[in-house]
């Protein structure tokens, strides 16, 4: 690979098209999958099944919480849809606002400001700055934005954002993290969707471009390239697609009648709820037009992981039930999932408990043959990665991005004691501080990985324990009947182990990443945007539009 | 109109091409089970052999039954075995034989012979028994399996035969004759000889009891008993199943027995239970080992097969059960010379007879320890 400029990442890219053929194979797929989940259901809540009830609900928490949830994407997915271009009309008054903090690197801001300045429609680009550092003016001007002083506001980017709304006027405002290098035609290709009055905003997909900088830059990234492919299109389709901070394109009145940008850890989600709240529509356009940093060190991506996961759970318990009236129920359903997702810290702690239980304490949650699990289970495994499979049809950049994703499992598994901590402190009402994503490699290990090691080690003194226990005072008569069920569940435990090992692999690895500023390599004018709308608009009055 | 019918057809053709596919996928899952099992079964059950091999040296028993070698891997020398060799049921065997070790220290011997009971039926753990077998044979003893056909657990799309059936026991034996059953009974013969080692296999126990199992007479007639039989051991020796051993094993209690013998060329071992109940029920009374034992004797040890006590013990309840033992192993050895085997029956939860479970454990119960002891010991291993 590249490592310096990659061509094929500064090009314009687009998901396919959903064409009715591929749509009916589709819900064939997804009609076969909700079968294969009811013949799972109907074997797996069975009397004869039960060993401890207590443990088997656990177990049945843990397996039909993800079951379900992917269920509901599945039907989502029905709704898959990609909204037909328009033309971006003439005349429309257009901000771009980008923030800066204190200990973002000036030379970042000196690529993101010279992108904006190349964007092709006419617009006006603001740097909201509490850095207090002069160079970023000098940069600002440098570029011809306007540089915005905004320093002690509260919520760190939403806060200077509701600053800059008052003291600016565009009916229109991008807004744009520091790290997106915005494509010529960004503008050009979300605009024309607000000609429809009822639309709120317009959000795109949000594509990297420092993968190749470590594991965890990979995995971060894999995990989501589904999301802003089919997982938001088939949000699109029932008008609940998420506004996701980076690449979303507000109308102003949208965003006052939701009493501005929201705060909060996760302000994107929290305005993008206020703004369907009030009725407006969303618009979710599968395309490429910027890329950011993913972050590159576990650590920085684990910070990232709490913030959201302390975040969303504000939007769930927050913002969800004090506007449940005002929601559609695919709104609703949408984000009570979204406001869910970090559960899943607790049931993969749950998960990797379990062999413990048994190994340690003879403990076993449920009598099921394994062959019998196994049969019962496979349909569903079998649809749940064609569906999986077939959805990479609409992938925003599909050479690029499909893939078993396997290094996104293995992050998103690393991460269930940052997901367990952020549900926790979500129960409890507890603050996290405002963390930054890093925008540049941190070194060091991260305190994050502490659990995974603990739980290596826990899982080498267990094999050891057995081991031994075997070896040396394990009867004669008890061995052959009891060393099926033992090592199955050591092999079953040994799954999870793999998973940590690449874990603190990936820490062991953001150790030694050298610290550097990829976008040092970017060439803005080699990006590649042929044959996409530019320049040339129609001549509709502008009025009608604001 | 148009646009709303043909959106109607799709969503139909998703629905019923949908289940199609996946109705495919589970036939499929459903087909390969068997082999899949099977797979999974020899691997746990070779690594367990392995982990055995691994961790031998400390204690081993097979090394205190080596004089037992020579039967159990020659069935011409143990059909006409020269001593009285010893046999056992525990019903807590599920996940460990500890409990028949404890009985054997202290009795202080070791017992060649390990019995235990499974089932006809389509499940997993209904097929051939091959973990316990060989764990058995690890631990240097010889299985002896009771093999009941319970046919109403059999899955009526695995087998055409009984489909629409209400009971198949009713006239069960002749579905057996009539092959019903033979892609399980083919199954399991090949899995048995692939299990290599002999093994005792006690078909259709106590056949002659009108009140117990339904393979007895309420719902078969004794004819059709011995065409099952001889049809099941025809099944075995077309798969080469040659090292199974077969044991066919009356109930003393009916006299109607002789009926029911299969005939000399399709049995190895005559089977006799003489388990005395005391008076724990209504119908039962005291009966001394003689008393139950006699009359069966007299006729069986004519057959010039060697005789088994497949299911030796007495209850504690109506008299004194040390002295039932002692009496009973006094007198093998001296009146009852055909009899070349006597298999404890040492569960401590049988719930199969009466109401209430009964135990016929006497791991705890120093007197008969004592008794069973020195009525064994009248009778050392040759060497």
């Amino acid at each position: 690979m590249n490592k310096e400029f990659k061509l094929s990442y500064w090009k314009f890219r687009e998901a396919a098209k959903v064409n009715k053929r591929k749509k009916l194979v589709l819900s064939i797929l997804v009609v076969a999958g909700i079968v294969s989940v009811l013949h799972f259901a109907e074997w797996w809540f069975r009397a004869e099944h039960v060993n401890s009830p207590v443990l088997y609900l656990v177990l049945t928490f843990i397996f039909w919480w993800g079951i379900i949830r992917m269920t509901i994407l599945w039907i989502s997915y029905l709704k898959i849809d990609k909204p037909t271009p328009i033309p971006a009309l003439d005349g429309l008054r257009v901000a771009i606002f980008t923030t800066s903090s204190p200990g973002e690197p000036l030379s970042m801001f000196e690529k993101t400001l010279e992108a904006c300045s190349k964007i092709n429609y006419p617009h006006t680009t603001y740097l909201l700055d509490d850095t207090g550092d002069e160079r970023f003016r000098k940069v600002a001007e440098k570029y011809g934005a306007v540089w915005l002083e905004l320093v002690g506001f509260p919520g760190a980017k939403a806060g200077k954002i509701n600053a800059a709304l008052k003291r600016t006027s565009e009916d229109f405002i991008l807004v744009l993290d520091p790290d997106h290098i915005p494509f010529p035609n960004f503008l050009d290709e979300v605009l024309g969707y607000f000609e429809d009055k009822r639309v709120g905003y317009v959000q795109v997909a949000q594509a990297y471009y420092n993968q190749y900088r470590s594991f965890t830059a990979r995995g971060a990234a894999e995990q989501t390239y589904g999301f802003y492919g089919p997982t938001q299109m088939g949000m699109n389709g029932v008008n609940c697609a998420v506004a996701i901070g980076a690449n979303c394109t507000f109308r102003r009145k949208a965003l006052e009648s939701a009493g501005g940008h929201g705060i909060g850890l996760a302000e994107d989600m929290v305005t993008a709820v206020r703004i369907h709240a009030q009725g407006w529509r969303s618009v979710y356009s599968p395309i490429i037009v910027s890329r950011g940093l993913v972050p590159e060190d576990l650590g920085s991506f684990c910070k990232q992981q709490l913030k959201w996961a302390r975040g969303v759970h504000e939007v769930l318990f927050e913002e969800v039930p004090k506007l449940w009236r005002n929601l559609s129920f695919w709104q609703k359903l949408s984000y009570c999932t979204i406001g869910t997702f970090y559960t899943s810290g607790l049931t993969m702690f749950l998960f990797l408990v379990i062999p413990y239980l048994f190994l340690w304490f003879g403990l076993l949650p449920a009598n099921m043959e394994f062959t019998d699990f196994v049969f019962n289970w496979l349909p569903l495994a079998f649809f749940g990665v064609a569906i999986y499979s077939y959805v990479q049809n609409w992938l925003c950049h599909r050479e690029e991005e499909r893939g078993i994703h396997w290094r996104g499992m293995v992050l998103k598994f690393a991460c269930w004691p940052v997901f367990l901590m952020g549900f926790i402190l979500a129960i409890f009402n507890r603050d996290i501080p405002y963390i930054p994503t890093a925008k540049q490699a941190v070194k060091g290990f991260t305190p994050f990985v502490q659990p995974l090691i603990a739980f290596l080690l826990l899982y080498i003194a267990t094999f050891i324990f057995i081991v031994l226990d075997r070896r040396f005072f394990t009867a004669e008569a008890n061995l052959s009947l009891t060393s099926g069920g033992i090592w199955g569940m050591v092999a079953f435990a040994s799954i999870a182990m793999i998973m940590t090992v690449w874990g603190i692999y990936a820490a062991w690895e953001s150790r030694k990443l050298s610290a550097e500023e990829p976008w040092k390599y970017i060439e803005i004018d080699k990006i590649n945007v042929s044959g996409r709308p530019s320049g040339k608009r129609s001549k509709t009055r502008v009025e009608n539009l604001v | 109109m148009k646009k709303i019918s043909f959106r109607i057809f799709l969503v139909l053709t998703a629905v019923v091409a949908g289940t199609f596919i996946f109705m495919l996928l589970s036939y499929a899952g459903d087909r390969s089970k068997g082999p899949f099992q099977d797979f999974l079964t020899s691997v746990n059950s070779g690594f367990a052999s392995f982990e055995k091999k691994w961790v031998s040296g400390k204690e081993n028993r097979s090394e205190n039954l080596k004089w037992f070698d020579r039967y159990r891997i020659n069935p011409v020398v143990l059909n006409s075995a020269d001593t009285l060799l010893l046999g056992i049921y525990d019903d807590h065997t599920i996940s460990s034989f500890e409990n028949i070790v404890h009985l054997e220290d202290s009795l202080k011997i070791n017992i060649p012979i390990i019995s235990f009971y499974t089932a006809w039926g389509s499940k997993n753990s209904q097929q051939f028994p091959l973990l316990k077998a060989q764990s058995v044979h690890d631990l240097g003893s010889m299985p002896m399996i009771t093999w009941e056909p319970w046919l109403d657990d059999f899955d009526p799309e695995d087998f055409p035969a009984i489909a629409g059936k209400e009971d198949n026991n009713k006239g069960g034996l002749k579905l057996i004759t009539e092959g019903a059953f033979d892609p399980y009974i083919n199954k399991w013969a090949l899995a048995a000889k692939n299990f290599k080692h002999p093994v005792f296999l006690r078909l259709g126990h106590e056949m002659n009891d009108p009140y117990r199992y339904p393979w007895g007479p309420q719902n078969n007639d004794p004819r059709e008993f011995i065409s099952a039989w001889q049809h099941v051991f025809t099944k075995f020796k077309e798969a080469g199943a040659t090292n199974v051993i077969w044991i066919w094993s009356p109930h003393l209690a009916y006299t109607t027995y002789t009926e029911y013998y299969p005939g000399n060329e399709f049995v190895d071992w005559i089977g006799l239970t003489t388990l005395n109940y005391g008076t724990v029920a209504p119908w039962s009374q005291w009966w001394s080992f003689e008393e139950i034992f006699q009359t069966g004797y007299d006729e069986f040890s004519t057959y010039e097969k060697p005789v088994m006590i497949t299911e030796f013990g007495s209850l504690d309840v109506g008299g004194d059960r040390a002295e039932w033992y002692r009496k009973a192993l006094d007198s093998i050895p001296q009146k009852y010379p055909e009899v070349k085997s006597v298999v404890f029956f040492h569960a401590s939860g049988d719930n199969t007879t009466t109401y209430k479970t009964l135990d016929w454990s006497f791991i705890s119960d120093a007197e008969v320890i004592e008794a069973v002891k020195a009525g064994i010991q009248k009778d050392p291993e040759p060497l």
